[in-house]
């Protein structure tokens, strides 16, 4: 058990305390932080505060209540001014202390006809809120709740549920359709980089010829329980880093946009997600290992872990379909493909409701294909390890006797 | 009780045979000398020991039985393939691979840094691996196989890239490590190395032993029928069971009729008055035994 602690410890800080992985870890969060204070800064810099003047001809916005909303960064709430002619107003326009003016003529009622006058062109939050403060002003709702009235203009809201009542999402979550597609990449980054340090740890053991030293001093199974367990947790340290400022930055995006205080992933897409990832996970270190213990070298390895690593991401190239399809031959094939797998659960699950008989199958498979996978690696590890440059075949593979 | 014995081991990889039927004794307090030429069993006979490969008969019994886990902690081996982590530095490089013989880490460093400053290596400690040269690399390798004091040395060529200063340096320390009471195996084709260090020798041939014992039996078996004498006084021109007379070096070769005794030799060249300050019985030279062995083995194999 010390071996193997020693074996994790060693293959998690040569990865973790490199200058490589640690600018490779922050650079998305940093990436995503640089981009969403980017677009903060355009957002003030750009969105004009100052108040919309309007000349009222028509007589209905006489006494005008004023519009009680709470603006945001991205949506600041903006004054109107009234003024008692267009040559005020206009003057007032000229002296930059409005950024526009509408004129609202007589008969508004009738012709619906507004004219607005500008240096610049209006947001459309501002047009948006000059709407809702002269139908806030209209007779049939003056004296209502704003609440009410704000509920009246927006209209009904929509949850589609499915007929067994298994599932449903309302109109203004959208964004619980996209949790599958993050939750796939996410998965996709982390086992591919956990998988791929795997695979350089193996070869570079062959490479460097210490294969022969760490064998006399471990078992293969501790080693290779040691480096996969060591290389896993690099993949998870990066998943933890990434989720916590995934986090942050739900809570405070969560200030811009109230929706996303509602943020939260349904238990049984959690249970399906670990059921799916965990033998996912097991059968790409595997044979990412496989693959290692067979080559020669790195660049060759490399090239081999790259197609392995293409099927893993097929589902992704063929995304639009399976979403549009989600119970379509292609998305069931590609969920029955061990390698495609995990995706493809992912990308059916976000667009429709699995059969539960379906969604078993796909995770038995992925078990067995795991279990399998495991196997094969062992044999890989056992027949090549020793086998200094020289590659071996997928038919010595299965055929060569042990030598151990 | 013998730190490795070897009991009718055999081992093949498909079609070859690798071992045969091979037994011997490693005791400890010796150097045990592994001989053979290229592809003869050597390495795969380590191997097995090793417990890296299982024999297909036989019984290996390492420090009293079968491997373990803590015996594994006892060994260091030195292979031929060579191979240290290149990307890391040297230290931490020889502590990780300390800590798998089961050494605390503490006790490490303090080890550690006694070793790199005899094989002159601590200055360098903290350089990336692939930076040294090779014969530093060697020395490192040979920190690997003795930091954790084990009681079963298993090296396979030790003086590779080695200067004559460091080659003497590892040979007082193989010597030093026989008289902590430690088995070394040796496996070399330096067969002077052999003849200065081992106790005992053993020569494999396609897979099975050809030679095992002490190297003065085995020399004495080869003993050839000359003898080298280093006269004070002029050397007779015929000698009473000598065939034939030859100047080497200020020494006499002489080649004995068939029927002939060295004693009686000695005795006749006294009887002629001459005055003697060496007289030894010529024994040839291991690197000759080898050859002859090797080759009278393929010529079997041929017929």
């Amino acid at each position: 058990m010390t071996k193997i602690w020693q074996i994790i410890k060693y293959e998690y800080s040569r990865h973790v305390f490199n200058k490589r992985f640690l600018f490779s870890l922050l650079s998305l969060p940093f990436m995503v932080v640089a981009m969403g204070v980017a677009g903060v800064l355009i957002a003030f810099f750009t969105q004009n505060r100052s108040p919309i003047g309007y000349v009222d001809h028509s007589g209905i916005l006489e006494n005008a209540v004023p519009l009680e909303i709470e603006g945001n960064i991205f949506e600041p709430a903006i004054e109107f001014v009234s003024y008692p002619g267009e040559d005020q107003a206009r003057e007032s326009l000229e002296a930059e202390r409005i950024q526009a003016y509408y004129v609202i003529p007589e008969g508004f009622l009738e012709t619906q006809v507004v004219k607005l006058y500008s240096q610049n062109t209006l947001g459309n939050s501002a047009q948006d809120q000059f709407r809702q403060f002269i139908l806030r002003n209209l007779d049939i709702f003056k004296g209502l709740d704003p609440q009410v009235v704000e509920r009246l203009q927006d209209g009904s809201l929509l949850t589609l549920a499915t007929l067994d009542g298994s599932r449903e999402m309302r109109e203004d979550q959208w964004f619980m359709m996209i949790i599958p597609i993050i939750a796939g990449i996410t998965f996709i980054i982390v086992v591919l980089t956990s998988g791929g340090y795997l695979l350089t740890s193996v070869v570079e053991e062959k490479e460097n010829r210490t294969m022969e030293i760490v064998i006399t001093s471990v078992t293969p199974t501790q080693l290779m329980t040691g480096k996969t367990i060591g290389n896993i947790s690099v993949g998870l340290t990066q998943l933890i880093v990434w989720l916590v400022f995934a986090w942050i930055g739900i809570v405070v995006a969560g200030f811009f946009w109230p929706i996303l205080r509602d943020f939260s992933i349904p238990d049984d897409m959690i249970v399906v997600m670990v059921l799916v990832f965990l033998p996912a996970f097991v059968m790409v270190a595997a044979i990412m290992s496989t693959i290692g213990a067979i080559m020669t070298e790195m660049n060759e390895a490399q090239q081999v872990s790259g197609l392995f690593s293409m099927l893993v991401t097929i589902p992704f190239y063929v995304t639009t379909p399976i979403m549009v399809n989600p119970n379509g031959t292609l998305a069931i094939i590609l969920s029955y493909f061990p390698p495609s797998a995990p995706i493809t659960v992912l990308l059916r699950m976000a667009s429709t409701t699995i059969p539960v008989w379906q969604l078993s199958l796909n995770i038995l498979i992925l078990f067995a294909f795991a279990v399998a996978s495991v196997w094969l690696a062992g044999r890989a590890f056992r027949l090549g390890m020793l086998e200094y440059g020289k590659k071996l075949s997928f038919k010595d593979l299965l055929r060569k006797p042990e030598a151990a | 009780m013998a730190t490795i014995s070897i009991n009718n081991v055999s081992k093949r990889f498909g079609e070859t045979l690798a071992v045969d039927a091979l037994s011997f004794d490693v005791h400890p307090g010796e150097i045990f000398g592994l001989l053979g030429p290229n592809g003869a069993g050597k390495t795969t006979c380590i191997r097995m020991i090793l417990d890296i490969f299982t024999p297909d008969s036989g019984e290996i019994s390492v420090m009293g039985g079968p491997m373990t886990d803590e015996k594994k902690n006892r060994i260091g081996y030195l292979p031929e393939e060579r191979g240290l982590y290149q990307d890391i530095p040297l230290e931490r490089c020889l502590t990780f691979l300390a800590t798998l013989k089961g050494m605390p880490e503490r006790a490490i460093a303090a080890k550690l840094t006694d070793y790199l400053k005899h094989f002159d290596l601590y200055e360098v400690r903290n350089k990336k691996v692939k930076e040294l040269s090779k014969g530093m690399q060697q020395k490192a390798q040979l920190i690997s196989t003795l930091v954790h004091d084990p009681d079963l040395i298993i090296i396979d060529e030790p003086f590779t890239s080695l200067d004559p200063v460091n080659t003497e340096m590892v040979k007082d320390i193989l010597e030093d490590k026989r008289d902590e009471g430690k088995a070394i195996i040796m496996s070399t084709h330096q067969m002077n190395q052999v003849e200065e260090l081992c106790d005992r020798i053993l020569l494999i041939d396609h897979g099975h032993r050809v030679l095992y014992g002490t190297l003065d039996e085995i020399q004495s078996k080869f003993t050839s029928r000359d003898i080298f004498v280093k006269p004070l006084t002029p050397m007779p021109a015929a000698i009473d069971g000598v065939k034939e007379i030859r100047e080497l070096n200020g020494r006499y070769l002489l080649s004995l009729k068939d029927n002939a005794q060295p004693n009686q030799v000695l005795k006749n060249l006294i009887n002629l008055g001459t005055e003697i300050s060496a007289f030894e019985v010529a024994t040839p030279p291991l690197n000759e035994i080898f050859i002859q062995v090797v080759r009278k083995q393929e010529r079997a194999e041929h017929d």
